[in-house]
C-alpha cells in the first residue's frame, strides 16, 4: 500500500475494526453460534437478493447471552 | 457470523465491514467514524477509488487537513457500494455506543440501506436498543439471542480438559459443575 493510500485510510476513520476481529476470531470458540448460521430468518438474510424486505436483521440477546462470541 | 460470511465472501464476490462498538472507545465511535470505519473496510480490499483519492486530496489542502464530513462519506459509501457486487455491513453490540451517537448511526445506516439495496445490515444490541432500531427499521427481521445450552455444554467440557489441576477432578465433579452451570444459564 502506498503512502498516500495509507494516510487516506487513516484519514476516513481513527477506528480500526479489523483488529478487534482478529482477535475474537482466535478466542473464539469453533462451532459456537453455527445455530445461527442455520437459522432460516439468517439464511433469508444472507441469500436474498436486492430485497429491500430483507436487508436487516437484529439480533437481541442479554449481557453474556453469546451475542459477540462465547469464550 | 463475520468468518462464515468470508468464508463464501471471495466464491460470491461480497464485500464485508464489521465493527464492534465497546463501551471504552464510545467517546471515539462517532457516527462519522463509524461509517468512515465501514467505507475503509470497503474500500480497503482493492485500489483506492477516485472520489475518494480525490476528496482526501481537496480535505488536505483546507485548513491544513480536515477530517471528513459526514455527508461526504454518505456519498463516497453509496458510489463504493454500488461498484459492489453485494455489500454485507455488521455492526456489534449497539448498546455500548453512547445514546447520543444512535439516532444519527441509525438514521445514516438507514440511508444506506434506501438507497443500496445491494447493502444488507446485520445488528446486535441489548434489548432496549431493539426498540429504537425498530423505529428506524420496522421491517427489520429480529433474532432473539439466548444462551445455547450446546454451545455452553461444548465450552464447558473444552475448559474442564484444560484445567491446570486435572487430578483434583473426577468423573463426579465434573458432572455436577456441568450440571449447576446449564442450571443457572437455563435460567437467564
Amino acid at each position: 500500500m502506498s503512502n498516500e493510500d495509507a494516510e487516506i485510510m487513516r484519514w476516513l476513520s481513527p477506528l480500526e475494526p479489523n483488529n478487534r476481529h482478529q482477535s475474537l476470531r482466535t478466542d473464539r470458540l469453533g462451532g459456537v453460534g453455527d445455530w445461527l448460521l442455520d437459522m432460516r430468518e439468517f439464511r433469508e438474510w444472507r441469500g436474498s437478493e436486492d430485497g429491500v424486505d430483507k436487508a436487516v436483521v437484529f439480533c437481541s440477546g442479554n449481557p453474556g447471552a453469546g451475542k459477540t462470541y462465547l469464550r | 457470523m463475520i468468518d462464515s460470511l468470508c468464508d463464501r465472501a471471495e466464491e460470491e464476490n461480497i464485500a464485508i465491514a464489521g465493527l464492534y462498538c465497546d463501551f471504552l472507545a464510545r467517546q471515539e465511535q462517532t457516527t462519522i467514524n463509524i461509517m468512515g470505519a465501514i467505507l475503509k473496510q470497503l474500500v480497503g480490499r482493492g485500489d483506492v477509488p477516485k472520489d475518494v483519492r480525490e476528496a482526501f486530496q481537496k480535505a488536505k489542502k483546507d485548513f491544513g487537513g480536515r477530517g471528513p464530513r459526514l455527508a461526504d462519506l454518505m456519498g463516497m459509501l453509496r458510489t463504493t457500494i454500488a461498484s459492489l457486487p453485494r455489500v454485507f455491513i455488521c455492526i456489534d453490540a449497539l448498546d455500548e455506543c453512547l445514546p447520543e451517537h444512535l439516532p444519527d448511526l441509525f438514521s445514516s445506516l438507514r440511508d444506506i440501506v434506501r438507497e443500496c439495496p445491494k447493502a444488507k445490515l446485520f445488528l446486535t444490541g441489548r434489548p432496549h436498543v431493539r426498540e429504537d432500531a425498530l423505529r428506524y427499521f420496522s421491517k427489520a427481521v429480529v433474532i432473539p439471542i439466548s444462551p445455547n445450552l450446546d454451545d455452553i455444554q461444548n465450552y464447558v467440557d473444552m475448559k474442564l480438559d484444560r484445567d491446570p489441576e486435572p487430578e483434583a477432578m473426577n468423573d463426579g465433579l465434573r458432572a455436577d459443575i456441568m450440571k449447576v452451570i446449564l442450571e443457572r444459564v437455563s435460567d437467564m
